[in-house]
């Protein structure tokens, strides 16, 4: 009888061992993960916390029909020239003739205190523009 | 002598099997537990990485009146890349389930991270105040506009 008890309560104690290892792993990779995603939508809201910009100046040029935009990052966050959306009379403009970042078109960064200006064409005098950045952060202008 | 032997060998075998028994159910069960942790896990993880804006200019106008469609940008602002099929996107307008919406990824070819789709409702509005309800993978957002 002392084998059948000894040999059965073995089995039973490894079989509750395996369980409790395979759950354990998969509660703290399931934690963790979740974590993870909590910790980056912190740091995303912190940036837009930081972030600011106002639009400083808006023409539209007639004779050329150039809209230009300028805008300065009032934050202190550093900006994606990427990510920068322009809605001009709530249409999508991604096809700039000119987009620079304080005098310099080939850089992706707007940092800041600098400017960025944009230039779209447009066949007739817009009402209003929208400046849209990365983390969400907007600004309008009526001109 | 012998019977007794035999009758503790069956005693044996049976509590063994009866033990394995036991400890297989248990374990099943429990990984069956640990599956569906990590399948909650991974869902919950996308629900909080997932975030979207609608940046359309209210100021501006969102309905046309020829065409019977409400357009919104939409950005995601979130942390994870998005289905832009309008299967993954409700959408109520004045509180009403709309099932005819098209979408379409504006500045890239995916809805990733601070990409931006236009989504087209199909409805007739009347002049005056409406509301639109997105909600994308468990994030609502909801934008007023006036036809």
């Amino acid at each position: 009888m002392g084998f059948s008890v000894s040999g059965s309560a073995a089995i039973v104690f490894v079989g509750i061992f395996l369980a409790f290892s395979s759950a354990y792993t998969a509660s703290a990779n399931g934690f963790e993960r979740v974590a993870d995603a909590r910790s980056a939508v912190d740091e995303d809201a912190l940036d837009r916390q930081n972030t600011a910009l106002s639009v400083t100046n808006t023409t539209y040029d007639a004779g050329n029909d150039t809209l230009t935009v300028e805008a300065v990052n009032e934050g202190s966050t550093t900006l994606e020239v990427e990510a920068i959306d322009l809605l001009v009379d709530n249409t999508y403009r991604d096809d700039y003739a000119v987009r620079r970042v304080g005098g310099d078109n080939s850089t992706t960064l707007w940092l800041p205190g600098e400017r960025l200006h944009l230039e779209v064409s447009t066949s007739s005098q817009p009402d209003r523009v929208k400046i849209v950045t990365g983390p969400g952060v907007a600004a309008a202008e009526v001109l | 002598m012998a019977s007794v032997s035999a009758s503790h060998l069956i005693l044996f075998i049976a509590s063994l099997v009866i033990a394995a028994g036991v400890a297989g159910t248990f374990t099943q069960g429990v990984s069956r537990l640990s599956q569906g942790i990590e399948d909650q896990s991974l869902e919950v993880s996308e629900e909080v990485r997932t975030d979207i804006e609608v940046i359309s200019d209210a100021g501006s106008p969102v309905y046309n009146n020829s065409t019977n469609t409400v357009t919104l940008l939409v950005k995601n602002t979130g942390t994870s890349d998005l289905n832009n099929d309008s299967r993954f996107i409700e959408v109520l307008l004045d509180g009403r389930y709309r099932p005819n919406v098209t979408t379409t990824v504006v500045d890239g070819e995916t809805w990733r991270p601070t990409n931006v789709i236009r989504l087209e409702v199909t409805a007739e509005l009347s002049s005056g105040d409406h509301r639109v309800k997105l909600i994308v993978n468990g994030d609502e957002e909801v934008f007023r506009f006036r036809t």
